[in-house]
């Protein structure tokens, strides 16, 4: 499922644009992710400098989703990008368990970030494809997402580079932006 | 005090790409969106002012469902209200505008963007031979009201 064809599904949704912040420590595939939505080659990625923004447009509606470094030197300057956002995704590299605990910080903060409230949250658990990666359930558990209620949100597992859970998440945003 | 825009656009770069080298590099590239598929990618340097490159595109991007535009470019300086106004140009006449606002820009960054556009029907697709020679893709980017750079390029379809 590319990126037109999550537009013709959100078409229904009562606004005409609709912006996703793709977060998450680096490392964790936010950039594989999106370019795997773009049916793009995933050979040569790396680490985002800056922001990569995809925009796409039909019949008058539009999705920009915008997908920010996180390297530790460029996460101060995430909340330049926080407002007007309708869905947050927060990718985590489940494989990476010594950096579970800083990437649970990094989500609490955002999650407390009042640009933020009431936002949507998907969190992709990524990489699920490496013999050493964490079950979403487990991280689910360490990150106490059961205790986030002021919105709603989500945890997928997938694999960004087999392209696998993608597609499941992608549905969940559609489902919940057209219920707003 | 903010920085002006020839500050700025010493510090701003369009240009591109040796693909084959290990480089980061910045560059303009059309895409089938449906494949995902390179189909032309710029090497030039594009934000040289008052300057048009030619990109020789093969035909068969006519009849993508859907093409993707990507522009690559870097900025030492930070940027509160960066935007730009793509404009495709035929005959001079502008067939499909976006105007995008991107705000803050990172300093010492390197940033892509990426337009997906679905195509005409095929029946109002004017032929390759029409379009070839005659189309502009121009790049304007802007910090608040300053000019930072333009890029113009130029279709071929071959």
């Amino acid at each position: 499922m590319g990126l037109l064809a999550i537009l013709r599904k959100l078409k229904s949704s009562p606004d005409k644009e609709l912006r996703i912040l793709l977060l998450g420590l680096d490392n964790a595939g936010k950039t594989t992710l999106l370019k795997t939505l773009a049916s793009e080659d995933i050979a040569h990625i790396t680490p985002t400098q800056g922001f990569n923004i995809k925009s796409v447009q039909s019949e008058g509606f539009r999705l920009n989703v915008w997908d920010i470094g996180g390297q530790r030197k460029i996460r101060p300057y995430w909340r330049n990008y926080f407002e007007n956002t309708d869905v947050l995704i927060y990718v985590i590299d489940s494989a990476d368990r010594k950096r579970l605990e800083e990437t649970g910080q990094e989500l609490e903060e955002l999650l407390s970030e009042v640009a933020l409230a009431g936002v949507p949250l998907l969190i992709y658990a990524n990489k699920q494809d490496l013999l050493h990666a964490a079950p979403a359930s487990e991280i689910a558990t360490g990150l106490g997402l059961h205790t986030i209620k002021d919105r709603p949100w989500q945890i997928q597992a997938c694999s960004a580079t087999a392209g696998e859970g993608i597609k499941d998440g992608m549905e969940w945003i559609s489902k919940t932006v057209k219920k707003k | 005090m903010a920085p002006k825009g020839d500050e700025i656009l010493q510090g701003f770069k369009v240009y591109p790409l040796l693909f084959l080298c290990n480089r980061s590099t910045n560059w303009l590239n059309l895409r089938d969106a449906d494949s995902g598929r390179i189909l032309w990618q710029g090497n030039e340097d594009l934000s040289l002012p008052d300057c048009e490159h030619e990109a020789r595109v093969p035909k068969k991007i006519l009849q993508c469902r859907a093409v993707s535009r990507e522009i690559n470019f870097s900025s030492v300086q930070p940027m509160d209200k960066f935007r730009l106004e793509q404009k495709v140009l035929f005959k001079g006449r502008c067939l499909e505008e976006w105007f995008f606002d991107f705000g803050f820009v990172i300093p010492h960054s390197t940033n892509t963007w990426q337009s997906v556009i679905e195509a005409a029907p095929e029946s109002q697709m004017m032929p390759a031979a029409v379009l070839s020679g005659n189309i502009v893709i121009e790049t304007k980017f802007y910090n608040g009201d300053d000019l930072v750079s333009t890029s113009k390029v130029r279709l071929y379809y071959v």
